[in-house]
């Protein structure tokens, strides 16, 4: 019925509360394609680093405060901690990419896809891997090299009084997001390959 | 109709088409500026048709993702989020509950009024809808139904008040729309809450109409204990942790201790402490809140990372040209062009979400309005009324989808339908207000800034 | 691969045969500062009987302020109109021909830019990079900057929350300024509500579009930090080459004659903003004699420090004082001392 609507996790955000009724079904049948033997590993890696870079929020939250407070409190700016924010925050959500992707988070309108059987749905998602974020990820990748190598060989630093040396490095969480991104999206492939193509008592319908 | 103007309407309405196969919109809009950059170049090299689209241009996106990157208002965004998760961990917002609740207890509707207040204050320390929504509706329906209240009110009620927060600032939506625009987020801030206190306070009438034209439907609680200094003590005490939380954000931007930006920090700080105060929050709990944040910010940035890339090839096939033509071309004048342009979101709203009009829609009509001679503060949060509204509206929307997630059996659709229909005729005339009356927006960040 | 935005349009309505995105670094809204792109842009199209159309986009459209130059680099546009000194973190030198702490007046920076080698200089720092850049508009000194309490001695600067840009941070930060870099939208409410005490920001006429009269009180002079701000056309170097002679004559004369333009203009509008400035009670002040010799003598080590590290900003530093030792000499006895 919802055609917006977040995954499972994000709901369970919500969560503490939640768990206290008991019907509360999930608003989506949740679709989950089978492990296969090398998607496994890769998510449990996906899966650490997203849980590992989660802790980049609160490292953020105590670069705020701190600058917060030096600045108001002791009047004593520092322009490496306002540029550290937002070194932060990009790590933070470029990881956030592929990690959505491994769990399944990313926003998908599916007022009608969610009547469709499973085995549909898994043709969706992998022609839709395979035209939209496939190509989106190659394209990007392909174009950040040079604008992080160019960053690299000018040794570029930070224009302000004070700011981050070695911008390359901030740079390149973007490749490294991106491919994390299709690292994430090729083993989702490779489960969807499992469910549609694979032992058969897999293909079950919902 | 040129090659490229036909290339651009394609692709929107491609977009369109294909978001509702269920793939996850942000790599729809990624995957489709790629796919229309190959057909561009075919469309000029093969075709010799002038498209003015390559791979070299579509390349400025990675430069675009880079200004996303080194952006330091939009740090606020997972900071706010980090809040919002925090306080719903901590357990304040029930406590909030339960507590003004029995204050209310013996008035008509008093709990749906309960539950608007708390609304309210929830929406002014965060603005986050889905947070809000689920929220309320398990702290508030299952009394407001033990009480026998009318359902349609009871899950109304919870919509509308859940989509508050978006407006009343502190707000992600609003953040977003600043740094769109290029304005300053307190003039939004400031513009956009006398709007959400002005809607607040239209529900509180309507509820309270509702259960004198009503009262079968609004039924008093037969347990609702007397109100003593007591239950007005306990009412204040709950009160006080979220009175702090929206100091601790509002108070530092007002007194000069934080930027907008960094208040969102501030914030979370703020719910971190009250979390570990209540001893709500164990290493567990924190490490759990922190991945949910990741989740979060995840499908927010894979939106705008694909928004990116799909409104630059969009803006090189001249997409943007297009849309200024027929709204200008339509001699509708200016206030004729203004509704339009906000029926138009208002019924984007339908199908697309928030964060995808934000980007994609309202950097393409600002220009038309500030050259109608507009001020772009008020229209702004006349557009950021017209989405709040477009959370409610059916079929679909954020606030119906969240509660028919957690509301009990006998709140289903069609009941939550109806429940908001009212809600969203309320936004209508309070949009209409504030179209004309602008002071109603315009006149705060005017006071604030001495003139 | 068909350079995109240079092909011609067959079915076009328009009859422009060379078709370029020109994004700007100032949204054309902005008096004198950002209007300049826009008025070039026309007039390259009134010269070549619109066969030559440079399609301006506004900040942030294609591209950030802050990649223009990147953008033009990797041919990704074929020419931006931008404030050379943004590029200032991978070339360090670049700043030395947007703005100069204690450097060239206006008119001296067109003197030693078109005639005492400044041109070439930038020519052949930027050449190799592949971009032509083409003096395109110029103003004069920018207001040292809004502050809320005024400026006494230079003990006063020591824990001053600032928001300041570029080498005229460095200086300030230099003598115990405590210097931020709020996001442009955010400067106004930091100012209004005491997050930051000061900010340096633009033309008093750009400034009072913005309203920081309405949120500070002091606007202190001179611009120590900015006496000339220069805008550059960066036009993609194989882009530049394979236009006629005549068409390059075509944006060489419409860039010079932004800059007579957008000089003139400048001067001329500033005086009526001052006059308002004094009716709404707003001090404009002088910054006083002491605090104006430490910054000067702080510019000095943050530009010889510069120098130390980068041989091209060395180059054009010397460059730079050579041509203004020897036009002193002239000024001084021929222009009239000024009461
Ligand atoms: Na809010
Ligand atoms: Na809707």
């Amino acid at each position: 019925m919802a055609k917006t609507r977040l995954s499972g996790e994000t709901m369970s955000e919500l969560g503490s509360v939640k768990a206290q009724t008991d019907e509360a079904p999930s608003p989506r049948t949740a679709f989950t394609p089978p492990q296969t033997p090398l998607s496994g590993p890769i998510d449990r890696v996906l899966e650490k680093i997203g849980q590992k870079l989660s802790w980049v929020w609160l490292l953020l939250l105590g670069v705020i405060v701190l600058n917060v407070t030096l600045r108001y409190g002791f009047s004593s700016g520092r322009i490496e901690l306002e540029e550290a924010q937002w070194h932060l925050y990009a790590i933070g959500f470029l990881a956030a990419l592929s990690y959505g992707v491994k769990t399944d988070s990313h926003v998908r309108v599916d007022v009608l896809s969610e009547r469709l059987s499973h085995r549909k749905r898994a043709w969706i998602d992998l022609y839709g891997i395979l035209l939209l974020g496939f190509p989106f990820c190659a394209f990007i990748l392909f174009y950040s090299v040079p604008f992080v190598y160019e960053s690299y060989v000018t040794d570029e630093v930070s224009i302000s009084a004070g700011g981050l040396p070695g911008r390359f490095l901030i740079k390149l969480a973007l490749p490294i997001g991106i491919a994390l991104l299709a690292l994430a999206f090729f083993s989702r492939l490779l489960r969807l390959g499992r469910f549609l193509f694979g032992p058969t008592h897999l293909r079950e319908k919902p | 109709m040129e090659a490229r103007e036909f290339l651009a309407l394609a692709m929107f309405g491609l977009f369109i088409g294909l978001i509702f196969t269920g793939f996850p919109v942000a790599w729809v809009l990624g995957g489709l500026a790629v796919l229309f950059t190959a057909l561009a170049i075919v469309f000029e090299r093969d075709l010799g048709l002038y498209t003015g689209v390559d791979w070299s241009y579509s390349s400025l996106v990675v430069e675009r993702i880079w200004s996303i990157m080194d952006n330091w208002v939009l740090v606020a965004l997972p900071m706010f989020i980090l809040m919002g998760l925090l306080l719903d961990r901590s357990g304040i917002a029930g406590e909030l509950m339960r507590n003004i609740a029995r204050l209310f207890g013996r008035v008509r509707g008093g709990l749906a009024i309960t539950v608007a207040l708390i609304g309210i204050l929830l929406a002014a320390t965060t603005g986050i809808i889905g947070a809000s929504v689920v929220l309320l509706a398990l702290l508030g329906l299952p009394p407001m139904m033990k009480a026998g209240y009318n359902p349609e009110l009871a899950a109304g009620t919870v919509c509308a008040v859940g989509t508050l927060g978006i407006l009343i600032p502190p707000s992600i939506m609003l953040v977003l729309m600043a740094d769109r625009l290029a304005m300053s987020v307190g003039d939004l801030f400031l513009g956009a809450f006398f709007p959400g206190a002005l809607l607040g306070g239209l529900y509180v009438l309507y509820i309270l109409g509702f259960a004198i034209l009503r009262p079968e439907s609004t039924p008093v609680p037969q347990d609702a204990p007397p109100v003593d200094w007591t239950v007005v003590k306990d009412a204040m005490g709950a009160s006080l942790p979220a009175a702090a939380l929206i100091l601790a954000v509002l108070g530092s931007i007002f007194f000069g201790i934080a930027t907008p930006t960094e208040a969102a920090g501030v914030g979370a700080f703020g719910a971190l402490l009250l979390a570990l105060i209540k001893k709500q929050l164990s290493w567990l709990t924190l490490r759990e809140v922190l991945r949910e944040t990741t989740r979060t910010t995840g499908y927010i940035f894979a939106i705008f990372l694909g928004a990116t890339a799909f409104s630059l090839v969009l803006r090189g096939l001249g997409g943007d040209h297009l849309i200024h033509e027929a709204l200008l071309g339509l001699e509708l004048g200016p206030y004729g062009t203004l509704l339009l342009i906000l029926l138009l979101t208002f019924l984007l709203g339908f199908v697309l979400d928030w964060i995808e009009i934000t980007l994609i829609v309202l950097p393409l009509v600002a220009p038309v309005i500030v050259n109608l001679g507009f001020d772009l503060v008020w229209f702004t949060v006349l557009f950021a009324v017209c989405l709040q509204t477009s959370f409610l509206t059916p079929p679909v929307g954020f606030a119906i989808f969240y509660l028919k997630g957690v509301a009990p059996a006998e709140i289903n659709v069609p009941v939550i339908y109806r429940g908001v229909v009212p809600f969203v005729l309320l936004q209508i005339l309070g949009g209409g207000l504030i179209l004309l009356w602008p002071a109603l927006v315009t006149w705060l960040p005017s006071m604030a800034y001495g003139n | 691969r068909p350079a995109a935005d240079q092909s011609s349009a067959p079915g076009s309505s328009s009859i422009a045969q060379i078709r370029w995105r020109l994004p700007v670094a100032f949204n054309t809204n902005l008096p004198v500062l950002g209007e300049n792109s826009a008025w070039v842009s026309e007039t390259i199209a009134s010269l070549s009987n619109d066969r030559f159309v440079l399609e301006v986009f506004q900040p942030g459209e294609l591209v950030s302020p802050l990649e223009i130059v990147d953008a033009v680099r990797g041919d990704k546009v074929k020419a931006g109109y931008t404030w050379l000194g943004y590029d200032q973190g991978k070339l360090p030198v670049s700043v030395l021909f947007g703005a100069v702490p204690f450097g060239f007046e206006p008119v001296v920076f067109s003197a030693w830019w078109y005639d005492g080698g400044g041109q070439q200089l930038a020519q052949e720092i930027y050449r190799p990079l592949g971009i032509e850049p083409i003096l395109c508009g110029l103003i004069g000194p920018e207001p040292a900057g809004w502050f809320r309490e005024p400026l006494r001695n230079p003990e006063d600067l020591v824990g001053l929350k600032i928001r300041f840009a570029g080498l005229g941070g460095q200086v300030i930060q230099g003598l115990g300024a405590s210097v931020t870099l709020l996001p442009g939208g955010e400067i106004f409410q930091a100012l209004e509500r005491g997050a930051i005490d000061a900010t340096e920001f633009s033309l008093p006429v750009v400034d009072q579009q913005l309203g920081f009269n309405r949120v500070a009180q002091y606007n202190y002079f001179p611009g120590w930090h900015q006496p000339f701000t220069a805008s550059h056309l960066a036009v993609n170097l194989a882009a530049w080459q394979s236009l006629s002679s005549q068409d390059q004559a075509i944006l060489k004369t419409a860039c010079t004659a932004g800059v007579t333009r957008n000089l003139a203009q400048a001067e001329a509008t500033q005086a009526p903003t001052l006059a308002l400035y004094e009716a709404e009670g707003i001090h404009t002040e002088v910054i006083p004699a002491p605090i104006l010799a430490a910054l000067e003598a702080e510019t000095r080590l943050v530009l010889e420090h510069e120098a130390q590290r980068d041989a091209d900003f060395a180059r054009v530093l010397a460059s730079q004082r050579a041509f203004g030792k020897d036009y002193d000499t002239w000024r001084k006895l021929a222009y009239p001392a000024k009461p």
